[in-house]
C-alpha cells in the first residue's frame, strides 16, 4: 500500500538513461533480482496457483481424495443465492463506507487544517481507530449497540426513539457495520487529505481571492477541490480495496446474519472453507475475489498514470 | 515436531539431545520401559482447564506408565475441528482429541478418528463401571463407535419463579407440557413493562434446539437409511409450530442467544429454553436477584421423545497401536466414574456415566438445578449430523429458515417454511446411487 501511495503522491521522475546493455550486466541484473523473484513466486504465485487449482476440485478440508470437477464450483456459485446476496451486500457496504469515510475524512481535514493548537490532538484522536485492533473495537461496538443496555439506544431513548436491535435486525445490521467501517477508516482518509491540503500553495488562494472568489465555498470549489483530485482518487481506491476486505466486524458481531443480511464476500469464503469445509468452493470465491481486486488495482494504476501524464 | 517423530533411529544417534527429543515424541516402541506419552487437546480452556488438570492428576496416580501431555486448548468447537483436520493431513495431530458431539460424523468420514468397537468389546464389566449403550450411541456413526461422550449437555427449561408467581402460576407445579409452558409464558409476557414471557435459544449450534423439538415429538431428522429428509413429517410440523407459537402467543423477542441469556439473568424473562451447560454460569450471574429453577424440557413423553446430546466427545486419533491402547486407558478414565465426577463439580455439564452420577449424589442434592438434566438421561440420543459433503452447510440452511419464523417475517406460514427447509436440505444431500 505504501508503494502505491508514494507513486500516487509524487510525480514520477522521468527515466532518461537509455544505455547500451552489456551481457555481464544483464546476468548481474538477473542475479540481483533472483531473491525477490523467488520470494514472489514462493509466497504469491505458487499459493495463488494452488488456490486456482483447488477451485477446480471438490476438495474438502481433511478429505483423503478429491476429484477434478472443472468449473462446477463456479457454476454452483453462480446459482447460489447466498453468493449473490454476499456480492450485493459487499457492494452496498463498500459504497457506503467509501462515500462516508471520504466525505468525513475530507470534512475533518478541512476543519483541522492549520489554525488551532489542538489540531494535533484531534488528528491523533481521529487516527486512533485506524491503528486500533478492529476485532477489539468490534466488541466495544457490540456493547454500544446492545439492544437493552447499549449506549446508542440509551441516547436515542433520551430523544424518545424506541430501542432498535441494531445487529439482529436485517434492515439495520449492514448499515450498522458500515458505520463502524466508516468510523474505522475516515481517519486514514483525513491524514491523506491533510497531506494533500498542505501541498496547495497559499498563492493560489490569494490569487483566487483577487480574481473575485471571496467566499470560502468558492475558494474550496475553485482551488482546493480540483487540486485535491489526485488525493481523492487515491483515497477512494484505497478505501474501496480496504472495504472489500471487510471481515473482522462481520465475524465478531453478526456472523453474516441475521438471515444473510450481513453476509459479505470474505465471510462467505471463510464460512465455506472453515465452517462447511467446502474448500473447493471457498477457493473459487477466493479466485473471484482476487480477480476483482486486480481489476480495481489496475483501474487505479491506469487512471493515475493518465493524470500524471496530463500534468 | 513430526520430523523428529519420524526420524529413523540411525539419524537420531547423531546427538544426545535429538535422541532424547525423538524418544519423548516417538514414545513406547523404541524404549519400552519409559512411560507412553499421550498428547491430549481439548476446547474451551477457560471452562475445562481445571477439570482436565485434576483428572490428569488422578489418572497419573493410577497409571504411572502413561504420561499425559496437554496441548494449548482449542478456542472453540469450530477451531477444534479445523485444527484436527489440518493436523491429520500433516500427521501432527494429538493422540486424543475432544470434539463437539456433532462433529463425530465429519471426523469419522475423513478417517481421522479411530473406531473404538474392538476396545469396547474387549471390556468386561463395562456396565458395572457405569457405561451404557446410549452413551456409545451418542458417539456412533453408521453403527461404529468413534467417540465416547465426556461432557454432555441436554436442553432444559429455566424458570424465573418470581415472575411465575407474579403471573399467578404455581412455582411448586411448573408446567411440563408445551401448552402449559406457552400459556404460562403468555401470562408472564408484559406482567411488568419490559418483561418477556419466554425465549428459546434456537440459534445455538445452528439446529440443535430444532433437533430437540423434533426429537421431543418423536421425530427424526432423516429417514432410517439417510436418503430422505424426515423432519418435514408430523413431528417437524409440531416442532416448527411450537417455535411459531412462541412468537405469536408469547411474543418472544428476536434476539441473539447471548442476549437471551443476559436478559434471563437480568430477570427480564419468565422461561428460558437452552442447554443445561449454562446452569452454573446463570446461577452465578443471577445471584439472589430472583429464584431460578430448572425443569425438564417441555413435552417429553416416555418411550416417544428423545433429546440430542450437546457437549463434547473423546476421540482417539493416535496411529500407533501401543499409543491407541494407552489412549483407550485415558478415554475410559476420563469418561468413567471418577473423571465424570470431577468434570461435573468443575463445570456446568453432566457426566453421561451412570456411576459418576452415584458419586455425585451429595453434589446433586445441594444443586438440584443441575439434576434436572441428569433425570433426562434416558432420553439421550445423538446430536444428528447430516451426511455428505454439505453436512455442515445444511445446518446453516436450517438456521436461516428458522430465523424467518423467529423474526416474524414468515411466522404465520411456518408449515410452508418447513416445506422450503426440507427441499433446501434435500437438495444438499448426497445423491444416492
Amino acid at each position: 500500500m505504501t508503494e502505491m501511495s508514494r507513486s500516487a503522491a509524487l510525480p514520477r521522475q522521468p527515466v532518461e538513461t537509455e544505455r547500451v546493455r552489456r551481457p555481464h550486466e544483464e546476468r548481474a541484473a538477473w542475479r540481483l533480482v533472483a531473491p525477490a523473484a523467488m520470494l514472489i513466486i514462493l509466497i504469491l504465485a505458487l499459493p495463488m496457483a494452488a488456490v486456482v487449482a483447488l477451485s477446480l476440485t471438490d476438495y474438502q478440508l481433511g478429505a483423503e481424495a478429491w476429484r477434478f470437477v472443472g468449473a462446477a464450483n463456479y457454476a454452483d456459485l453462480a446459482a447460489d443465492p447466498v453468493f449473490w446476496r454476499s456480492i450485493v451486500n459487499t457492494v452496498v457496504y463498500v459504497v457506503e463506507v467509501v462515500a462516508g469515510s471520504t466525505a468525513l475524512g475530507l470534512a475533518t481535514a478541512l476543519m483541522l487544517q492549520g489554525s488551532s493548537i489542538l489540531a494535533p490532538v484531534w488528528r491523533t484522536v481521529f487516527f486512533l481507530p485506524v491503528m486500533a485492533s478492529l476485532i477489539a473495537m468490534a466488541i466495544v461496538w457490540e456493547f454500544m449497540l446492545h439492544p437493552t443496555f447499549g449506549l446508542v439506544n440509551g441516547m436515542l431513548g433520551l430523544v424518545g426513539i424506541a430501542p432498535v436491535n441494531w445487529l439482529q435486525n436485517s434492515a439495520t445490521a449492514l448499515p450498522a457495520l458500515a458505520v463502524i467501517g466508516i468510523w474505522q477508516q475516515f481517519g486514514f482518509a483525513m491524514v491523506l487529505f491533510l497531506a494533500g491540503l498542505s501541498g496547495i500553495p497559499q498563492a493560489l488562494y490569494d490569487a483566487a481571492e483577487m480574481d473575485g472568489a471571496p467566499s470560502a465555498w468558492s475558494r474550496f470549489r475553485l482551488v482546493t477541490w480540483p487540486l485535491l483530485a489526485p488525493v481523492t482518487l487515491f483515497v477512494v481506491v484505497i478505501s474501496t480495496i480496504r472495504s472489500f476486505q471487510v471481515f473482522d466486524t462481520v465475524h465478531a458481531l453478526t456472523k453474516g446474519g441475521p438471515n444473510k443480511a450481513t453476509e459479505v464476500l470474505l465471510y462467505t469464503m471463510y464460512a465455506e472453507g472453515f465452517e462447511f469445509f467446502r474448500t473447493g468452493r471457498a477457493a473459487a470465491i477466493a479466485v473471484l475475489f482476487v480477480a476483482a481486486m486486480l481489476v480495481l488495482t489496475l483501474t487505479k494504476v491506469v487512471v493515475v498514470e493518465k493524470r500524471i501524464h496530463l500534468k | 515436531m513430526r520430523s523428529q517423530h519420524e526420524t529413523p533411529p540411525m539419524h537420531a544417534k547423531l546427538s544426545l539431545s535429538v535422541l532424547t527429543l525423538g524418544l519423548t515424541l516417538a514414545g513406547g516402541p523404541v524404549l519400552a520401559q519409559s512411560p507412553t506419552e499421550i498428547v491430549v487437546q481439548y476446547p474451551y480452556g477457560d471452562v475445562f482447564n481445571e477439570t482436565h488438570r485434576r483428572i490428569a492428576e488422578a489418572f497419573a496416580a493410577e497409571h504411572p506408565d502413561i504420561k499425559v501431555t496437554f496441548r494449548a486448548p482449542y478456542k472453540d468447537y469450530e477451531d477444534a475441528t479445523q485444527r484436527i483436520l489440518r493436523e491429520a493431513m500433516t500427521g501432527t495431530g494429538p493422540d486424543v482429541t475432544f470434539q463437539a458431539l456433532n462433529r463425530v460424523r465429519a471426523l469419522a468420514d475423513k478417517k481421522v478418528a479411530v473406531p473404538l468397537d474392538d476396545f469396547v468389546a474387549a471390556e468386561k464389566n463395562f456396565d458395572a463401571e457405569g457405561f451404557h449403550q446410549a452413551m456409545f450411541d451418542a458417539g456412533s456413526i453408521g453403527g461404529k463407535i468413534y467417540g465416547v461422550p465426556f461432557a454432555v449437555s441436554l436442553p432444559v427449561a429455566y424458570f424465573n419463579l418470581d415472575l411465575v408467581k407474579l403471573a399467578g402460576g404455581d412455582p411448586a407445579a411448573l408446567p411440563t407440557t408445551w401448552d402449559g409452558v406457552i400459556s404460562l409464558a403468555a401470562k408472564i409476557e408484559g406482567v411488568k413493562p419490559g418483561i418477556h414471557g419466554m425465549v428459546a435459544e434456537w440459534p445455538i449450534s445452528g439446529n440443535w434446539l430444532f433437533q430437540a423439538l423434533v426429537f421431543d415429538n418423536g421425530g427424526t431428522m432423516m429417514n432410517g437409511d439417510e436418503t430422505r429428509v424426515a423432519f418435514d413429517g408430523e413431528a417437524g410440523r409440531k416442532a416448527i409450530g411450537t417455535l411459531a407459537r412462541m412468537v405469536t402467543e408469547t411474543k418472544t423477542p428476536n434476539i441473539s442467544g447471548n442476549d437471551m441469556r443476559t436478559a434471563f439473568a437480568a430477570g427480564q424473562v419468565g422461561v428460558l429454553l437452552t442447554t443445561t451447560a449454562y446452569v452454573n454460569t446463570l446461577t452465578k450471574q443471577i445471584g439472589d436477584r430472583f429464584t431460578m429453577k430448572t425443569s425438564p424440557f417441555p413435552g417429553l413423553v416416555p418411550g416417544v421423545s428423545r433429546l440430542p446430546a450437546g457437549g463434547n466427545v473423546m476421540m482417539i486419533t493416535a496411529t500407533d497401536p501401543a499409543k491407541r491402547k494407552a489412549a483407550w486407558g485415558l478415554v475410559k478414565f476420563w469418561t468413567g466414574a471418577q473423571g465424570g465426577a470431577i468434570m461435573v463439580e468443575n463445570t456446568g455439564y453432566m457426566a453421561p456415566n451412570k456411576k459418576a452420577a452415584d458419586r455425585l449424589a451429595d453434589f446433586y442434592a445441594r444443586n438440584p438445578n443441575q439434576f434436572t438434566a441428569v433425570a433426562q438421561l434416558p432420553y439421550l440420543t445423538n446430536w444428528y449430523a447430516f451426511p455428505g459433503a454439505n453436512g455442515l452447510k445444511i445446518t446453516d440452511v436450517i438456521k436461516d429458515r428458522l430465523q424467518s419464523v423467529m423474526d416474524g417475517s414468515r411466522t404465520s406460514e411456518a408449515d410452508a417454511v418447513l416445506t422450503d427447509m426440507a427441499s433446501d436440505v434435500q437438495a444438499l444431500l448426497p445423491a444416492k446411487n
